[in-house]
């Protein structure tokens, strides 16, 4: 099974524990200024600027796809971190409570996530910690299904474009 | 560039200066008129497009930027219009196009302004 026994970043959102291999992994902080953008998706918290970058922010208990049942993204504490991942060419970012490291655990099949209130299309794997479950997400499947392409943006500098960048 | 800062409701955004013709207050201008939410208002008897950046978003303040960009011409509302700042090219961060969830994309850019960022709007989506 892919993601194996990498070190996991774990992490809170709604109800649920989730963690994400930490080699995706460039960044946890806290959660700095999020601009809101007209006409996202309503997923998208915002956006908010990550070392002269713009970082997308993605707040999975707006995403009602992900749970079932949807009810669960509305429990747990409040998301104080911001997770930076790295997809591909793509820096996006999800918001998370109670981030923490995991190391080097075997994860068994999704189907022995008992009552994880993530859908288990998007879970690649189930770890264990103390009694808690932990959903190990799949990353591709995550991102593409928040519409986030792999190789489909390349962050440049507005004076980079070749066109007017006054619009 | 120099950019006009404004705010709509909590939003802060930025317009490319140089596409601002005027900025209208209607308790100063009698040759100014927009009623309710219409999509058009008149201004010196001459009808414009009124283009929202955040349909609802708007709070109680009342002015409007005309807005030109070759034979193009709209009124955009805002709450306030704040300063003019030059703003290099180098300190705008282009937005993911995959963030938006129609064709519409009002905003095009991101740049450290503060302590809370602002976004230079997209003068396409409008104009």
């Amino acid at each position: 099974m892919s993601g194996g026994a990498d070190p996991l970043l774990t992490f809170e959102v709604g109800e649920a524990h989730a963690a994400l291999p930490l080699s995706m992994v460039r960044e946890v902080v806290d959660c700095p200024p999020i601009v809101p953008v007209p006409g996202s998706h309503p997923h998208v918290a915002g956006v908010t600027l990550s070392g002269g970058v713009a970082v997308p922010v993605y707040d999975l208990r707006l995403f009602p796809a992900f749970w079932d049942p949807p009810t669960s993204a509305a429990g747990g504490g409040q998301p104080r971190h911001l997770i930076i991942v790295g997809y591909g060419e793509v820096v996006v970012a999800l918001l998370g409570a109670r981030t923490d490291l995991l190391e080097r655990v075997e994860p068994e099949t999704p189907e022995s996530a008992g009552e994880d209130p993530i859908r288990r299309e998007f879970v690649r794997g189930v770890v264990k910690s103390g009694a808690r479950s932990i959903a190990l997400l799949d990353p591709e499947r995550l991102f593409a299904s928040l519409g986030v392409p792999a190789d489909g943006f390349r962050s440049t500098r507005e004076d980079e474009r070749e066109e007017n960048p006054a619009g | 560039m120099k950019l006009l800062m404004v705010s709509v409701g909590a939003g802060r955004y930025a317009v490319a200066a140089e596409a601002v013709a005027k900025i209208m207050d209607p308790a100063l201008d009698p040759g100014f008129r927009h009623e309710g939410n219409s999509a058009e208002a008149i201004h010196d008897g001459t009808r414009y497009p009124v283009v929202e950046i955040d349909p609802g978003a708007r709070g109680a303040g009342g002015l409007y930027l005309l807005l030109g960009k070759g034979g193009a011409r709209a009124l955009m509302p805002v709450d306030s219009a704040e300063s003019i700042q030059d703003v290099s090219g180098t300190a705008i961060a282009p937005l993911p196009t995959f963030i938006f969830a129609g064709a519409r994309r009002p905003v095009r850019g991101i740049f450290a302004d503060g302590r809370t960022p602002r976004l230079l709007l997209d003068l396409d989506t409008f104009l």
